[in-house]
């Protein structure tokens, strides 16, 4: 196996990764507010979280490309920081957690919807912190929910190409993720390579959800 | 309900009358504006609509060896048309139209006097070019970095547009602080206010000999009018046309 394929492929895990577990913190806390607030502006910070679902990801890219660039406000004040972020692997990361994440919040926001008021009391009332019950109680129990959050927005980031395509400029090493490279071999009539990325990505993924319905169909029945 | 079925027929009478041919064209992205022009006389003088599709010529090619509906391709070199002429593809032997020229684009006032040399200039972060897998003047800007030797240490600034068109696009967003661009482009209405631009040195980098063919994937009664569209790019209004957007013209 050639090394660019291993290269590419661990450079798209890597995104996932990070992406996945910067998408949990903010993911959590997110999901939270929304499946318990009552507040005015709940409703626009639920509209802005699904946005990314029906948007196109060039419309999200030409954005960030602008965003991005020195001569934008964004870009100069980030630049004097030292961070350039467009073509760059962490402008990546900051487009994949944008575009996945209602992948994240939605799973966790439906699984905490469905707990009853009642667990909540039941806490309180044998003495537990609110911090604690979150830990202890309502986290555990909303498992299914986290991993299926987990595992949507890892899978999701995997399959990212409009925005990459737009942001990234295909660099190996850097931006030139499996979706990147899967276009870019086909395009260059390279058959066999794109075969070899695609069917790989096609096992995993396949892989990566069983897994997920496996356990979500275990923890589930631990509930019940 | 009967009135929309009359509303209906009368669409389809109008629809029907006011259809003319149409020819659909696949040109590289450095064609993208001059192309434009070009089918506005060609329709003027045939009454033959043309629809263009622009894209980097590897794309392209790959495209249409996949059975993509295109009645003719004008190719950013000589390759690709080759290739699908020897793939049975092509109604028409390949034949240069025009020849290329490469510029050096910026918009962000980078120096340009000294030219592909000075892109070793540490103020230049980003240097976009057009993927060199698919597009031919991706692969002349790296072969003019070659020249001036500088390839090896401006290699990690590269960044890869999918087209000339792409890079276009890293251009005039700052996004890169300067690319490989052809001059067509940096020529046309849209983009001549935009930056600053220099001319490659053409000894440093190939002839961008443009070469194009009729092909056999659209609708047969397409072809002959594929070739007259061919015929007219060596017409003297095209080659005028062609002349004005930067290319130098085959004899």
């Amino acid at each position: 196996m050639d090394i660019d394929f291993i290269e590419t492929m661990l450079l798209t895990f890597k995104l996932a990764t990070i992406t996945t577990i910067i998408l949990l913190v903010i993911g959590v806390p997110l999901a939270l507010f929304l499946a318990n607030s009552t507040k005015w502006y709940k409703s626009i910070i639920e509209t802005i979280v699904s946005m990314p679902l029906v948007l196109p990801p060039s419309v999200l890219g030409f954005y960030l490309l602008i965003a991005f660039s020195p001569a934008s406000f964004i870009g100069q004040n980030l630049h004097d920081l030292g961070i350039d972020l467009a073509f760059s692997f962490a402008g990546l990361v900051v487009g994949s957690i944008i575009f996945s994440l209602p992948f994240m919040v939605h799973p966790i926001q439906s699984a905490l919807s469905q707990l009853p008021k009642s667990i909540y009391e039941a806490s309180y009332t044998l003495g537990k912190s609110k911090l604690e019950t979150l830990w202890r109680v309502i986290l555990p129990i909303s498992k299914h929910g986290i991993i299926s959050g987990c595992v949507l927005a890892f899978a999701h980031t995997v399959g990212e190409f409009g925005v990459v395509l737009m942001i990234g400029g295909n660099i190996s090493g850097e931006t030139k993720v499996a979706s990147i490279a899967i276009y870019d071999e086909v395009e260059s009539l390279n058959y066999a390579m794109a075969h070899q990325y695609s069917l790989t990505l096609f096992i995993i993924t396949f892989a990566i959800l069983l897994l997920v319905y496996i356990t979500n169909k275990k923890s589930l029945g631990e509930i019940r | 309900m009967k009135f929309f079925l009359k509303l209906l027929f009368a669409y389809l009478v109008l629809a029907s009358t006011a259809w003319s041919q149409t020819i659909t064209v696949a040109a590289a992205a450095n064609l993208k504006y001059t192309m434009a022009d070009i089918a506005k006389e060609f329709t003027k003088r045939t009454g033959i609509n043309v629809t263009v599709t622009t894209g980097a010529s590897g794309k392209l090619t790959q495209q249409i060896m996949a059975g993509a509906p295109f009645d003719a391709f004008l190719s950013a070199d000589v390759e690709y048309p080759a290739k699908l002429a020897n793939g049975g593809f092509a109604t028409t032997p390949s034949k240069v139209y025009a020849y290329g020229t490469l510029v050096l684009w910026s918009n962000t006032g980078t120096d340009l006097s000294k030219g592909v040399a000075g892109l070793i200039n540490p103020n230049i972060k980003k240097i976009a070019i057009a993927n060199p897998k698919v597009a031919p003047y991706g692969v002349e800007s790296i072969n003019a970095m070659k020249y001036y030797k500088v390839y090896d240490k401006v290699q990690n600034k590269i960044v890869n547009g999918e087209s000339i068109g792409q890079v276009a696009t890293y251009v005039t967003t700052n996004a890169a602080e300067i690319g490989f661009m052809a001059k067509s482009i940096v020529l046309s209405p849209d983009m001549k206010n935009v930056g600053k631009w220099v001319e490659v040195e053409p000894r440093s980098y190939n002839k961008i000999d443009q070469a194009m063919v009729g092909l056999k994937n659209g609708a047969p009664e397409n072809q002959i009018a594929a070739k007259k569209f061919l015929n007219f790019m060596s017409s003297p209004k095209a080659r005028e046309i062609l002349k004005a957007n930067g290319y130098i013209l085959p004899n």
